[in-house]
């Protein structure tokens, strides 16, 4: 089990998922976190896709590097990100009070995704992840 | 009494008359492209273009065959001939629209050709045969109609892919990366071989077809396209199937006549 990537809130804050129809390229990756590093409330931003491996992990070619052009690192808000997904799905935290707050960040995520996702993407407000400590973050 | 004629797929839909023509042997299908024999000599990567075919066997002319009524009935295929190795290539196709899938493919080889054996996975369907048949077989199969650039993929191992969302240039996924989108050519290039070993150079196996020419060449029947449920006669058939498989493994006694 990995470590969570931020700290958890340790309440249930709202998360929007915005599900894309196709698989991003890393091009259009780089291009939506940067618009939706512009949206208020943003806790932190949860990534899901195909995974890309970095050597070809079995066959006859195992242990040659892969070479995938979509498994770079891109700069997001200044600061490298290395992308080993071919990403489908985001899942953005919001550090919001109320409906209002809400509303609006999912409005900004909207003009955010609009211009870079033109396959078309589901938008949906939830829970996702876990948002406190279970068992399995004391385990060795 | 009436000789018995061949039957293949019931039903009146697209994706039923599609599998039909698949499987019959007497139907033509339609070549759309050319990929030469040098190139899927490479990608498959059994051995290079030009090279002499391995053997693991003496050739039956020599008559070191031993005494069998089986082996005096059978005509032996090129490659068996020759004593050829056995080689593989393999398709995965995408859930997609692709022009065919692994289970019709099982049927269309079947259906088709002789002297292969063939594995169907839920995304992926394997070819054994002796190698010189395969390469004709396997060239086939690549420049016909139920070959899609976009859609189906040449990949001897990790195939994962077929179910997964299509990627912006509407190619399935490969973690890979065999084959890339030429931007400039709008074509679909291969720059590995179907284990992903790098080619030496690119192979070109042409423009994928659009998603309205595919739904008219699918074997897939998908809820957002035509629905199984529509076409009353392939439904009829899948329930008499699961009804006579449930009736046989519980009340044999009762499936005389059914």
């Amino acid at each position: 089990m990995s470590k969570p990537a931020a700290d958890y809130a340790g309440i249930p804050l709202p998360e929007v998922e915005v599900f894309s129809n196709r698989l991003l390229s890393v091009e259009t990756t780089e291009k939506v976190l940067n618009a939706l590093n512009e949206v208020d409330y943003v806790r932190q931003i949860n990534m899901t896709g195909e995974s890309l491996p970095k050597t070809i992990n079995n066959g006859p070619a195992k242990g040659l590097e892969n070479h995938h052009s979509q498994r770079k690192v891109i700069k997001v808000a200044g600061r490298d990100v290395e992308i080993c997904y071919l990403v489908g799905a985001f899942y953005i935290e919001l550090a919001v009070e109320n409906e209002e707050q809400l509303d609006s960040a999912v409005e900004q995520i909207k003009g955010a995704c609009d211009p870079h996702l033109t396959h078309g993407y589901s938008i949906n407000v939830g829970r996702y992840n876990k948002f406190r400590a279970s068992l399995n973050d004391y385990r060795e | 009494m009436a000789a018995y004629k061949r039957q293949f797929y019931p039903g009146a839909s697209i994706p039923a008359k599609n599998r039909r023509k698949y499987m019959d042997p007497k139907v033509k299908l339609k070549q759309l492209r050319d990929v030469s024999m040098d190139d899927v000599v490479r990608l498959m990567g059994h051995r290079n273009p030009g090279e002499d075919y391995k053997s693991i066997h003496p050739p039956i002319e020599e008559g070191k065959e031993p005494e069998c009524p089986i082996r005096k009935l059978v005509v032996p295929i090129e490659g068996a001939k020759h004593g050829d190795r056995v080689r593989y290539i393999q398709f995965t196709d995408s859930v997609y629209f692709a022009p065919i899938s692994p289970y019709q493919r099982a049927w269309m080889y079947l259906s088709r050709y002789r002297g292969l054996d063939t594995g169907t996975l839920s995304g992926r369907q394997i070819i054994e045969m002796r190698e010189r048949d395969l390469e004709v077989l396997a060239k086939e199969m690549i420049d016909n109609e139920t070959f899609d650039p976009a859609l189906t993929g040449i990949r001897g191992a990790t195939v994962h892919g077929h179910a997964c969302r299509l990627d912006e240039n509407g190619l399935m996924f490969d973690g890979w990366q065999r084959y890339i989108w030429d931007d400039k050519k709008k074509e679909v290039v291969y720059v590995k071989d179907q284990v992903a070993l790098p080619l030496d150079r690119k192979i070109y196996v042409g423009k994928p077809a659009s998603m309205s020419d595919l739904k008219k060449r699918t074997t897939i029947f998908r809820a957002d396209g035509v629905d199984m449920r529509d076409d009353k006669e392939v439904t009829k058939y899948g329930i008499r199937i699961h009804y006579l498989r449930t009736l046989g493994g519980y009340q044999p006694f009762n499936v005389k006549g059914e």
